[in-house]
């Protein structure tokens, strides 16, 4: 939409650069450590630019959030393209990063008893209590004996993301090759024919419905020979070549979770050390998955992830986060920690199923929103780092030999690399392995087990559907626990009060009262504010918006509302969810979690674009 | 005033103020827990004093704006990503400690060595600005101090406003007691003026302004000299945070008329 | 034991200057059993010399000047420095203001010293010891200087004001002072050009308006020159300082609609004012860290908002009203107004 501005407003201004890279997380780190290394290189011929001829190829990169490494969450990662591109990486010279040490799988069982179990889980959960003196059953849960080996990090680090980032985008800006701007969304690709020939940059200077104010800069068109695609799962820009351009054929995302974590300080005589990891299953609910990293300096990283296949509309990642690391066998770690970052982001978990077009006339992809997460080892930013890694290289080879970036060239430089890899490889053997879950939490894990050991020739369950599709009923959930009249009370209470319906439901399902000790246990509210330091700029758009409010109205889940991170959706009282640009951390879960498809197509009412603000920690 | 004015901005990095910040004894001295890894912003009042710079040299031809910068290097690369692209400018880096422990002399000192070897330097065209105090230090001295050893006996602090007027002498606002302002006329350069806040809004990010920018501001982070700066002859007995929480008593469900009534009571009571 | 010396410029009408009998304690104390003097600059300090008497004070030091009469830097450094150095002194007490601000680390550089500001506490235990602020009030470290001379100013409250014990006026000297050919020339004071005078130092309370006076109201829309009546009436009625969050003055730079007698002088907080008033009230404020910081020396302080879990609901205020200030603000107007009337 182009705003109305008066004759004396200032005009849209044009830039040429060689390469515009959009986001800036492990995918184009990986992208631009290349690329940056080969331009700073002194014993080579200098890569020429065609938008400024004379200079070196003129390279940026635009990131959305207000800082390098603020949004990006821990992980435990094998390291493998990290580690080819930083050989000798040595874990001490990055805040937080530590070498794995100690791996456990454990299953939680529930000393609440509110959770949903089937009868399968009901069973087996008896059968381990009765049997804990002969297996390894402690504080509610059981250390699975063995696991696989795809499952295993071995050999790999303990990273805190927004510190891994700060690293190596300190890294990729010392060669003074390269520029990364944050603060900088990209508003939308420019299309010329099927090709992208640049992007847009969001407008500044306006109010929550994108009209000129006083300071009205419009957003600069930044032209590019070549456009870098590197926006992450939920990223404005990947989402619009994948509306415009299409998927290939079978290709669709689907999977997705929000995954939300805390970032701790342990207490003094904590026993855990430095490179701990554990995963766990089966509490709070089934379907959650959670983890723990510890960090060297007694600080650890705890979350939890919330799938796609999880059916309640009011899936809150908070309130489970927060019964989450009070299960016992945590909670004997966790009491008196204090928190000190959180964050939330999601994930696209439809891996290699979801890879878009790779490459096009003057743009392609790389990182998560390419499809390269790996879901069966549950591995992501390697695999985005390494893709960063290919196109890099494809890029040099294609600037040194004078050719264009078409498609044609970039599909047999990019593309090709990508084939060729490790990631494809091993993202065929992960195609089918999560498919499972469609049918239940035990058929996934059994799925997950066939498909690593078979090297992905079997699998159980079928493609998901759409993820609008997914989304269950409330009283299909609390079948059994909460009569659908009662539901239906809670419901207009909520409504009444403006509130979403999860935290009721959840007490009235059993689930206990937090303890709020303004430590670790602390209201959402000062999640975002103490831990997550969540803030936005004047100035710029809702980012958040619903493209047919009479959708809003009639649906019954909104589950935007209830998944929201950071309280940022809220019930409006005109049935359409208002949103604070303020609080948002831009994870993305309410445009995975919008139910209401818009005429049959992919699309959802709830739009989401590119905004600044967000989180202000680069601990997570 | 044909040749403009030479502006120099002092300014270094301070946490982004959400953070929580938190005390803690190192062998050089007091420093601030994880300090290496808050995120950091440009200090707000030298934000202000930069916003202003960049106002005054678009206003008068001929005029530049440099940023004279102690701080860690990686923090100031990082924070210059986000400056740079607000209004165009020159970097003189300097790779020492911006914590708010070190003392002000020795980072005088430094600051206005730098100064001094400005290429350039006229006195009869420099504007020296900084912020009127910091978000660290919050002393509000280290610019009077390097206005000192420049020999600048024409200082303002807690300016609000800078306006030229005819024949080259500047109206200054200061900031006074009572909401007021102290209105000055000096001569022309050379002065130091301490922002306060001013009235401009933070200029919008511009890439083209900081593609521009960081043709120059990367060599000059790779150019930075080291400048050491600690606590000379300061010994801390303690460094705390002040105990500020308070029993907060929530009052939920009284009418407006109740909470108005115990409102004003409070109110009149001494 | 220190050679103290307090420097206070007086006030135009040559009296004291406000925290000077403050500063003057604190001098004492920082003296341990040593001589304070005191110097005193101005266009004329007659009534600040006679001021004095009986305070136990060794001497006074003064420097008239007329081109003293406004706080500048270049005559103040230069008289400033000619007493400091004629006292001896180890270490130099000013109560701070606006005036003293400007000028006292000029002086300390001048006089080959070291200097401290905002010092909240002073003592004498194992020498003179202060104790400041750093990081925008959130950090407090007490410290001693190898370093002499040591200039201090001195915050509001340091001490206790130092009170007459009877005794002989000081016996006074004068200084003679070069001043500097003026290049700066004060032409007086301005007032903000909203016209009406809204901080008030003296006040007993700090009324603090957020940014979400102008956000919409429960109607949908938003009410902001109902929000300015409501404001202005209780400033007239409860004779309040006014004091703002960062997000409400920065709507004029947004070109957003904004009170007109606001500006960012009465931004309180991280990047504003840390105004000194025995109680404050905050209305539609989150009370956001960055905000409560500007509140460190507001002793009582109570909060309105609809958001329950808002910043002052965490400790930061004694108590918090749920409730919507428009309705709040109404009834305390009136109630305001009749005991006025009554």
């Amino acid at each position: 939409m182009e705003p109305q501005v008066s004759p004396e407003a200032p005009q849209r201004q044009t830039m040429a650069v060689d390469v515009a890279c959009v986001g800036f997380g492990p995918a184009a780190a990986g992208f631009l450590t290349t690329l940056a290394r080969r331009l700073a290189a002194t014993d080579l011929p200098a890569l020429e630019s065609a938008a400024t001829p004379g200079a070196p190829l003129q390279v940026v990169c635009y990131e959305r959030a207000d800082d390098l490494g603020f949004g990006v969450s821990g992980v435990v990662t094998r390291g493998r393209g990290l580690r080819a591109a930083f050989p000798g990486l040595d874990p001490a010279q990055i805040p937080m990063a530590a070498p794995v040490r100690e791996e456990k799988v454990l299953y939680l069982l529930d000393p609440v008893g509110a959770s949903r179990r089937s009868a399968t889980l009901r069973a087996a959960d008896a059968a381990l209590r009765a049997l804990r003196a002969v297996l390894p059953v402690e504080a509610h849960a059981l250390e699975l004996p063995w696991t696989p080996a795809f499952l295993h990090k071995r050999d790999g680090f303990v990273f805190s993301m927004g510190q891994l980032m700060q690293w190596m985008g300190a890294q990729v800006m010392s060669t003074g090759a390269v520029q990364i701007w944050p603060g900088t969304p990209v508003a939308e690709a420019l299309f010329e024919g099927s090709g992208v020939a640049g992007v847009r940059l969001l407008d500044q200077g306006v109010d929550r419905r994108g009209r000129p104010e006083g300071a009205y800069l419009p957003g600069l068109d930044v032209r590019a020979a070549l456009t870098v695609v590197a926006d992450g799962p939920v990223g404005a820009i990947g989402r619009q070549l994948d509306e415009v351009l299409g998927m290939p054929a079978g290709h669709a995302r689907r999977d997705w979770a929000v995954g939300m974590k805390l970032v701790v300080d342990l207490p003094e005589d904590t026993p855990l050390r430095p490179g701990t990891v554990l995963h766990t299953f089966g509490f709070p609910e089934p379907e959650i998955f959670g983890f723990l990293y510890v960090h060297p300096d007694r600080v650890a990283s705890v979350g939890i992830f919330v799938p796609s296949w999880f059916e309640s509309p009011a899936r809150t990642t908070y309130r489970y986060l927060q019964h989450y690391v009070q299960h016992p066998y945590l909670w004997r770690w966790l009491e008196g920690a204090r928190l000190r970052s959180w964050g939330a982001k999601s994930i696209l978990e439809s891996g290699r199923r979801a890879e878009p077009l790779l490459a096009g006339d003057g743009f392609a992809r790389i990182g998560e929103g390419s499809g390269s997460t790996n879901v069966l080892t549950s591995s992501g930013v390697d695999e985005a780092f390494t893709s960063g890694v290919l196109l890099g290289e494809a890029v040099i080879a294609l600037a040194e030999g004078r050719r264009p970036f078409t498609r044609e060239n970039l599909l047999a430089s990019y593309a090709a690399r990508r084939r060729a890899s490790w990631i494809e490889a091993e993202g065929r053997v992960a195609e089918r392995a999560r498919d499972g879950f469609q049918r239940g939490v035990v058929s996934g894990l059994v799925g997950m087990a066939l498909a690593g050991l078979t090297r992905g020739k079997l699998a159980l369950g079928e493609e998901p559907p759409h993820p609008a599709e997914k989304l269950g009923s409330l009283e299909a959930f609390y079948e059994g626990k909460i009569p659908a009249e009662e539901i239906e009370r809670i419901r207009r209470a909520c409504a009444a009060q403006g509130v979403p319906l999860h935290d009721a439901l959840m007490d009235r399902a059993g689930w206990p009262p937090i303890a709020l000790d303004g430590k670790l246990l602390v209201t959402h509210q000062d999640a975002l504010l103490v831990g997550g330091k969540v803030q936005a700029p004047p100035g710029y758009a809702d980012h958040v918006t619903f493209a047919r409010p009479e959708l809003c109205r009639a649906c019954r889940a909104r589950a935007c509302v209830e998944i929201c991170s950071a309280e940022a959706l809220r019930p409006g009282e005109d049935g359409v969810p208002t949103f604070d640009r303020e609080k948002c951390v831009h994870c993305g879960a309410c445009c995975w979690s919008c139910s209401q498809r818009l005429d049959g197509t992919d699309r959802v009412n709830l739009q989401l674009r590119a905004g600044t603000g967000g989180l202000h920690s680069a601990e997570n | 005033m044909t040749a403009g004015y030479q502006i120099v901005v002092l300014g270094s990095v301070v946490p982004d103020p959400l953070q929580t910040l938190e005390p803690v004894a190192t062998p050089q001295g007091p420093a601030l827990k994880n300090e290496a890894m808050l995120p950091a912003v440009l200090d707000p009042w030298a934000a202000h004093a930069l916003f202003e710079a960049a106002n005054l040299a678009a206003k008068v031809p001929g005029s530049k704006v440099t940023l004279v910068s102690l701080g860690p290097k990686a923090k100031l690369q990082q924070v210059m990503m986000a400056v740079a692209q607000k209004v165009p400018l020159e970097l003189v880096a300097l790779d020492g400690p911006a914590g708010g422990f070190t003392d002000a002399h020795e980072v005088a000192v430094r600051l206005a060595a730098a100064v001094k070897a400005l290429p350039g330097l006229d006195r009869g065209r420099l504007l020296l600005f900084g912020g009127w105090e910091s978000a660290s230090r919050g002393a509000g001295v280290t610019l009077q101090l390097v206005g000192e050893r420049l020999e600048i006996h024409d200082q303002f602090q807690g300016v609000d406003q800078i306006a030229v007027q005819a024949g080259g002498a500047l109206e200054i606002l200061e900031r006074v007691e009572g909401g007021k302002h102290q209105v000055s006329v000096v001569a022309g350069p050379p002065a130091v003026l301490g922002w306060a806040t001013g009235s401009l809004p933070e200029p919008k990010n511009n890439p083209q302004i900081g593609m521009a920018n960081m043709r120059q501001v990367m060599p000059a982070l790779q150019r930075a000299p080291a400048a050491p700066v600690g606590t000379a002859g300061v010994e801390f007995l303690s460094v705390a945070v002040p105990k500020a929480q308070r029993e907060t008593r929530i009052v939920k469900d009284a009418s407006p008329d109740e909470i108005a009534r115990e409102l004003v009571e409070w109110i009149s009571q001494d | 034991m220190e050679d103290v010396l307090l420097l206070a410029p007086v006030e135009l009408d040559g009296a004291l200057p406000k925290g000077a009998l403050e500063a003057l304690s604190a001098a004492r104390v920082l003296a341990a059993g040593g001589p304070v003097q005191v110097a005193l600059l101005g266009a004329s300090v007659g009534p600040a010399v006679q001021a004095l008497a009986g305070l136990g004070v060794a001497k006074v030091l003064v420097a008239e000047d007329p081109a003293l009469a406004d706080g500048r830097y270049a005559s103040d450094a230069a008289a400033a420095t000619a007493l400091a150095k004629a006292s001896g002194a180890a270490v130099v007490v000013a109560p701070a203001s606006s005036r003293t601000s400007r000028v006292a680390a000029g002086v300390a550089e001048r006089i080959g010293g070291r200097i401290d500001t905002h010092v909240a506490q002073v003592s004498a235990d194992g020498g003179a010891a202060v104790a400041r602020w750093y990081y925008k009030q959130r950090i407090e470290a007490k410290l001693r200087r190898k370093e002499r001379p040591w200039v201090l100013l001195v915050d509001p409250g340091v001490a206790p004001a130092a009170r007459a014990e009877g005794g002989a006026a000081p016996p006074v000297e004068r200084v003679a002072v070069s001043i500097p050919p003026p290049r700066t020339e004060v032409t007086g004071l301005r007032a903000p050009a909203s016209g009406e005078q809204t901080i008030r130092p003296e006040a007993r309370l700090l009324f603090v308006a957020g940014a979400g006076w102008t956000k919409k109201q429960a109607d949908g829309k938003p009410h902001p020159e109902r929000a300015e009546g409501l404001i202005r009436g209780f400033l007239r009625a409860s004779g309040a300082s006014l004091g703002s969050s960062k997000s409400l003055v920065d709507q004029a730079g947004e070109g957003q609609k904004v009170f007109a007698f606001m500006s960012h002088l009465n931004q309180v907080g991280q990047t504003g004012a840390t105004p000194r008033h025995p109680k404050g009230l905050a209305t539609c404020c989150h009370g956001e860290e960055p905000h409560v910081v500007g509140w460190r020396f507001i002793r009582e302080r109570r909060a309105v908002n609809l958001d329950p879990a808002c910043g002052w609901a965490r400790g930061k205020a004694d108590v918090l009203y749920v409730a919507d200030a428009f309705a709040v603000m109404e009834r305390m107007n009136a109630l305001l107004e009749a005991k006025k009337g009554g």
